[in-house]
């Protein structure tokens, strides 16, 4: 999933100022007498640069090495890979929201993993899909999220209501959870790929799959996400609101209800008197299986043509994604480690992680069954979505209307 | 030439705050927003009840060197801007060269290209050359949505000075260049300053150069800066629109210095 | 100039001797001027490199790029094949051509008409000198200052449909009954997103006509008021007829600017809800950057461009026959 945190680093104001006025720009360090120093760019925001700094630099002095991280934001990224692609400049390591590995991958400009002896093992099969284009890895990702149903738990309780566990107990409780100034439910079904993002989890759990979007599985799912809206349950603006104005929605009291990542846990603690909790979304019906989409940001090598700094940057990046390595990043980040066990390690520490735990491993990748071909199949997604909760077409036709060009 | 007292003009005063209030209100939720600690986006209060600084010491802390480098490409904008502009606008509007028509239309076509296509030819251009990351590249791609338009308005204003005033500097056999530098440029010191306040204030709101032709952090201008921080979860918009107020404050200063230089009105006529 | 007629008099009078004995001065005199010439270009030398390799190149690339399949890959291997008109058909076959054509020329009448006339509304109002008229004139330009991306969140919530500003003052002065949806209905976002453009644009379009009105001298006023023509009369033959010179500028530059509006739409709506705000210029950006077919992407920019072209020339002829007439 794109994901909206992205990079700012607070440079010191000298610095910069330095910096701006020498009009200097990313030079190159010396990389002779055998130092290497690998370039890497992330997109890890303001708060969550730090983490990962500081576990870059704990690789780096154990591999010998030196690492200069760059942290962009993450919506401008692709566009800068593709003219780094064009110009040859690509950093040695890079981060890349996995449903992009399969696109920069079809490019030329990664290197397959397997070549610095990473296989994937000990990670789900939904992480290995999603970094895999044409047979080989060309990502790993250490964490892993997806989305699920956050509620509050005061609002349940008044109403004695319990977390819904199916679609039918999901719309009853979102019903009668809605107030004059509250919301039932609150989610996103914007015209961008995070609007897509969260419509999946009901498109595949419905047995619906993004190569046949006119199946009556996959109108069934936007029927049932569009009686939400109908019904008064959900507020019309979810047709504006990306992930981010949802968290604020709910933490505001507006919605009762959210579906959203763990990523907003530490603005969820943060916010006062909010007492949250987290289930698995809800399933169609009872018994059927929950898939829900797969995200996290994974690390790539790309082809820079210098052979010894690629295999630098892949021992780098063995040793990022280890283990120990990912529980902090998501207990810092409030996501999922990707490895299996370590994953089970998280959910013990952190109760509110386990519902999401839970999630992850049966996530499955978006462009795990369309590969190159998943941008546009998101966008017939999310055009179908809005056609359908803007009342301009009823769901069938929306997704007839979508799928035709 | 009015002679009505103060008092009885006080009505146009109050109506016209009625205006400016309408106008400038979503500028007031600006200010407001920035006094409000921890407020997320659907829970804001109209008046900042509780008003604290944490938001600017957040912007201060964080958002003072991209400030500086904003400040820095805007002036060099301008002074690019004016040193391509203002000759150009004077051989546009005193010599007979063939091909200016062309060149003015050019001008005006060149307006109409959308910035992204720029910056995406930009971009390999200045890759190839080191310009990326760079306060000098960001000068010389702020100038595009300068110099046409200050083009315009300096050529507009020139025409309008008597074809004498040079004429009499040739004549006492100074070159071109002199005719130019002390005489026109003094005498259009007003088309000089508005041209150069448009092209600060283009260059200081640009975003898409800033968001394309750099690639980390060492140089950011205060536009991307805030982008940033909407990108980001944010957790507080306070520091978001605090940072946008000071983004504010050196273009307030400068058009409050030059509101009477804005010497547009010469523009009847300068698109033909 | 005069001194380039003296000369050419001079060399007239020169030749018509006919004795052919001048040929030194003669020389001199062509190499003077060519060195005139040489001087008088180099004041536009600047510019037009300028020009060339800022706008030209630009503009020549994305031309080719529009006859190209250009996608990630070709950022990789440098390949892009030639596929002639076939982006073109592409653009104009898809279902949303139409839409985002008719969208762009509402947004863009639309913002123009309300920018125009509010901002010379305000014009007009400010011409008179009352206490604090300055100040206010420059607070004004407010507006123009602020970056775009803060503004376009900050009307994004007073637009919001539940808890956004503006609707709950029109529900309390009960204007509306039920809460309208500014930007989340097909039906009014593009009037929501021509409001905010409309603000934005207001500064430029006051900020210019002021300066125009203060070209027309108070005479003019002075003898109208003589004949009886105040009020609307003054305004219609005295102050339009001044005008009509800074008002082409302000509306052809308006258009222009209005046609290639990116981010302001993309701040309030991102194109959507299905499509309704999506402009030749939202569309141009989201084919290349969101589905990554640059040469769809070129081409919609292409169209844009020419649209840009059409309506600039078309505009300027007619009203070079109404200055003529």
């Amino acid at each position: 999933m794109r994901r909206i945190t992205t990079g700012i680093i607070g440079a010191s104001a000298a610095v910069a100022a330095v910096a701006a006025l020498a009009g200097c720009g990313g030079a190159d360090s010396a990389a002779g007498g055998g130092d290497i120093t690998l370039k890497l760019t992330d997109t890890m925001s303001e708060t969550s640069a730090p983490i990962y700094d500081k576990i870059y630099d704990a690789c780096a002095s154990e591999q010998g090495i030196t690492v200069e991280s760059n942290h962009v934001a993450g919506s401008g990224l692709i566009k800068t890979v593709l003219q780094q692609a064009s110009s040859r400049t690509l950093p040695d390591v890079l981060m890349l929201d996995n449903p992009d590995v399969q696109q920069i991958a079809a490019s030329g400009a990664l290197s397959p993993l397997s070549d610095y002896g990473i296989t994937g093992e000990g990670f789900p099969q939904g992480v290995v899909d999603a970094g895999t284009y044409d047979g080989e890895l060309y990502g790993i990702a250490p964490i892993v999220n997806s989305i699920g149903l956050f509620y509050d738990a005061d609002k349940l309780q008044a109403a004695g209501i319990q977390p819904p566990t199916t679609w039918d107990e999901l719309a009853d409780a979102a019903a009668r959870l809605t107030t004059d100034d509250t919301y039932g439910i609150a989610f996103s079904a914007t015209n961008s790929f995070e609007g897509t993002w969260q419509f999946l989890p009901f498109l595949w759990s419905n047995g619906a799959s993004e190569d046949d979007l006119t199946s009556p599985e996959a109108v069934e799912a936007l029927e049932f996400v569009n009686r939400l809206v109908q019904d008064g349950s959900a507020s019309a603006s979810v047709v504006n609101w990306s992930q981010n104005d949802v968290n604020d929605q709910f933490i505001a009291g507006k919605a009762a209800m959210m579906i959203n990542g763990p990523w907003n846990m530490p603005s969820l603690e943060a916010a006062e008197g909010l007492n949250f909790a987290s289930v698995p979304l809800p399933v169609p019906s009872a018994g059927d299986e929950l898939v829900a989409p797969l995200g996290g940001e994974t690390f790539t090598v790309p082809q820079t043509g210098d052979a010894e700094r690629m295999a630098a940057a892949g021992e780098f990046v063995t040793c990022v994604t280890q283990g120990e390595n990912q529980l902090t990043m998501a207990t810092g980040r409030g996501a999922v480690p990707s490895d299996s066990e370590v994953a089970q390690q998280a959910a013990e520490e952190n109760p509110l992680v386990a519902s999401f735990v839970e999630t992850v491993q049966s996530a499955r990748a978006r462009t795990a069954l369309l590969g190159e071909s998943w941008p546009e199949a998101a966008t017939q997604i999310y055009t179908a979505e809005q056609l359908a909760l803007t009342g301009s077409a009823s769901p069938a036709d929306a997704l007839a209307q979508a799928t035709a060009d | 030439m009015q002679r009505t007292s103060t008092l009885r003009q006080l009505p146009y005063t109050l109506l016209g705050l009625v205006f400016l209030a309408l106008m400038l209100f979503p500028v007031y939720w600006m200010v407001n927003t920035s006094f409000q600690g921890g407020g997320t986006a659907a829970s804001s209060s109209f008046f900042p009840t509780d008003p604290t600084f944490d938001g600017y010491r957040r912007a201060l802390s964080q958002q003072t060197g991209n400030l500086l480098t904003s400040l820095v490409v805007a002036i060099g904008t301008v002074v690019v801007s004016l040193a391509i502009a203002t000759p150009a606008a004077y051989a546009l509007s005193r010599f007979r060269l063939r091909g200016m028509g062309v060149f003015s239309f050019g001008l005006l076509i060149a307006q109409m290209i959308p910035g992204i296509v720029i910056a995406n030819s930009l971009y390999s251009l200045f890759n190839d050359v080191g310009l990326l990351n760079s306060v000098p590249g960001l000068v010389l791609a702020d100038a595009t949505h300068a110099v046409p338009f200050a083009i315009l308005i300096m050529t507009a204003f020139m025409r309008s000075i008597p074809p004498s005033l040079a004429e009499a500097a040739r004549v006492d056999g100074a070159g071109h260049f002199r005719a130019f530098w002390s005489i026109i440029v003094p005498v259009s010191r007003n088309a000089i300053v508005t041209a150069g306040l448009f092209s600060f204030l283009f260059a200081w709101s640009d975003f898409i150069f800033a968001l394309t032709l750099t690639t980390s952090d060492t140089v950011k201008p205060i536009t991307l800066g805030i982008y940033d921080y909407l990108e980001g979860n944010v957790q507080s918009w306070g520091p978001v629109m605090a940072t946008t107020v000071m983004s504010s404050v050196p273009a307030i200063i400068l058009l409050v210095f030059a509101q009477r230089f804005i010497a547009a009105g010469a523009l009847g006529g300068a698109v033909k | 100039m005069t001194t380039t007629a003296t000369l050419e008099g001079r060399d007239v009078a020169a030749r018509g001797d006919g004795l052919g004995g001048d040929h030194h001065g003669d020389r001199a005199r062509r190499r003077a001027r060519a060195r005139e010439k040489a001087a008088q270009w180099l004041f536009l030398a600047p510019a037009i490199v300028y020009v060339l390799v800022f706008f030209g190149y630009p503009v020549v690339k994305n031309l080719t790029m529009g006859f190209q399949e250009y996608t990630t890959r070709t950022f990789y291997t440098g390949e892009a094949p030639w596929v002639g008109f076939a982006n073109y058909a592409e653009v104009f076959r898809s279902s949303i051509f139409g839409t985002t054509v008719v969208n762009t020329v509402l947004f863009t009448v639309g913002s123009i008409v309300g920018q125009f006339v509010l901002g010379l509304l305000l014009a007009l109002y400010f011409r008179r000198r009352f206490p604090l008229s300055n100040v206010m004139r420059s607070l004004l330009l407010l507006p123009w200052l602020l970056p775009v991306i803060a503004g376009t969140s900050v009307w994004k919530w007073m637009l919001d449909q539940d808890s956004g500003v503006l609707n709950q003052v029109l529900r309390g002065l009960h204007l509306v009954s039920d809460p309208v949806p500014w930007l989340t209905s097909p039906d009014v976002a593009l009037l929501g997103v021509v409001i905010v453009n409309v603000w934005l644009g207001i500064p430029f379009n006051s900020a210019l006509l002021y300066s125009g009105l203060q070209d027309i001298p108070d005479e003019l006023y002075e003898a109208g008021a003589l004949d009886g023509a105040t009020g609307w009369k003054a305004f219609w033959h005295i102050t339009w007829p001044n005008l009509r010179g800074v008002v082409n500028v302000v509306l052809v530059l308006g258009v222009i600017y209005t046609l290639k509006v990116l981010d302001i739409i993309l701040g309030l709506t991102g194109g959507g809800p299905a499509n309704a705000t999506q402009t030749l210029a939202t569309d141009s950006y989201r084919r290349s950057f969101t589905e990554f077919s640059f040469g769809t992407g070129a081409a919609v920019s292409n169209v844009l461009i020419v649209v840009s072209l059409v309506f600039a020339v078309v505009y300027l002829r007619v009203n070079r026959r109404a200055v003529d007439e």
